[in-house]
């Protein structure tokens, strides 16, 4: 089980995943050595909790997507260590959560799923701040045209900029690369020139180029941040961008800075499924 | 907008009393007063965000508070709410006396009792 962690929760008060939220902060703290900090008292009188805020591993519980947790987190500059939000967990588990306060046995299951999760993450979680587990495979809608298929990954934690790049958000890490539009305009992907690791990078600013015959491509962020991984594999293989650019050819990882922020410049699937559309039938491959 | 009374429990984590406050205000609005009775989530109201103010401005609310702390009350004060009325949790445990109300995570008998009083007496001054 993880320990020393200071759990921050939102209050969940009057939304079931808000209920879940605070039920698994108090799992978390009855069955090891982690601490509580309640997020309305530490608003107001911060004295009480800024010892365990500052010198334990920070995790933040939000239950719904206005993530009270998360904005009293940034509000006091914490340093989290890890992130969850349960309508996303849900929803990456595929688990249905009822409208209703009292929790039954999906919400059940849903803290069960975590605490296992976070219990398999033990201790190395804890000393090593946060190895976010990403998923290997997507699911896809598809855009043809005359042969090429054009794939774009339609699960939730993807986000898009117009500059044809996607992240893929877990907690406070992501995943970037680019889409198939652009492996696709670039065909063979010959070099791949990684950002640095421990660069900080802002939103839309630069995170590595591909290169093929046909031209050079810079990633833009989707997301800022600070570059924790790249993807190794391209350095021998550049052409796993042409076989799946979300999967194996992703590009790097990054530390968040402020998602909160960098979301609201960004579009989801449904939007970018269209501009990506209009790109392909004006765009001659 | 919605015209409901707005009952706000403190946030509830950590203590039995906060518990009770938390367990109170879901009965009231839930099973008593359903009709004419909502709850805010505190940790909402604290964050000052637009839209919650919004909801809060000028609004009548019953706060519910587990210590003397009285988070619920000064937040929604703070928000934009008229509070009016502060229900003490501690108030009621003074009548229903006992040496185990339960835990920060679950009521006993007695913590159960000490929520059903505090919730007839806010249903009471909805009605």
């Amino acid at each position: 089980m993880v320990e020393n962690y200071a759990v921050l929760p939102c209050n969940g008060l009057d939304k079931c995943a808000g209920a879940i939220s605070r039920e698994l902060a108090i799992k978390l703290c009855e069955s090891a050595k982690n601490e509580i900090i309640c997020p309305v008292f530490y608003r107001v009188a911060e004295a009480k909790y800024n010892k365990i805020a500052c010198e334990r591993t920070l995790l933040v519980i939000d239950g719904c997507p206005t993530r009270c947790a998360s904005k009293l987190a940034a509000e006091k500059k914490l340093k989290t260590s890890r992130k969850i939000t349960i309508t996303e967990e849900a929803k990456n588990r595929n688990i249905e959560l009822a409208n209703n306060l009292r929790l039954g046995e999906n919400e059940n299951k849903l803290i069960d799923m975590i605490l296992a999760e976070l219990s398999d993450a033990g201790g190395k979680n804890a000393q090593s701040s946060d190895k976010v587990q990403f998923p290997n495979e997507f699911e896809y809608i598809t855009y043809q045209k005359d042969k090429f298929i054009f794939r774009l990954p339609k699960n939730a934690g993807f986000f898009f900029n117009e500059n044809d790049c996607w992240a893929y958000v877990i907690g406070n890490r992501a995943r970037i690369g680019v889409t198939d539009f652009v492996q696709k305009s670039l065909s063979d992907i010959l070099y791949f020139f990684p950002p640095d690791i421990g660069a900080k990078i802002d939103q839309f600013g630069e995170a590595g180029s591909v290169e093929s015959a046909k031209a050079v491509v810079e990633l833009i962020s989707p997301v800022s941040g600070k570059v924790v991984a790249i993807n190794e594999a391209l350095e021998q293989k550049p052409e796993l961008i042409n076989e799946n650019p979300y999967e194996s050819g992703w590009i790097a990882e990054l530390e968040l800075a402020d998602f909160e922020e960098d979301k609201q410049l960004l579009i989801g699937c449904d939007k970018y499924f269209e501009i990506m559309k209009k790109k392909v039938d004006e765009f001659n491959v | 907008m919605s015209k409901k009374m707005k009952i706000v429990p403190c946030s509830g984590i950590g203590k039995v009393y906060g518990l009770i406050a938390r367990e109170a205000v879901l009965k009231v609005v839930h099973e008593l007063c359903p009709e004419k009775s909502e709850t805010v989530c505190l940790g909402y109201i604290v964050t000052g965000d637009k839209e919650v103010k919004e909801k809060m401005e000028g609004r009548e609310c019953i706060t519910v508070d587990g210590c003397p702390k009285m988070c619920a009350s000064k937040n929604v004060s703070i928000a934009g709410g008229v509070v009016k009325e502060e229900v003490k949790v501690m108030d009621t445990v003074k009548e229903i006396k006992s040496k185990n109300y339960g835990t920060a995570t679950r009521l006993e008998a007695d913590g159960e009792a000490v929520v059903n009083a505090i919730a007839a007496k806010i249903a009471g001054k909805i009605a």
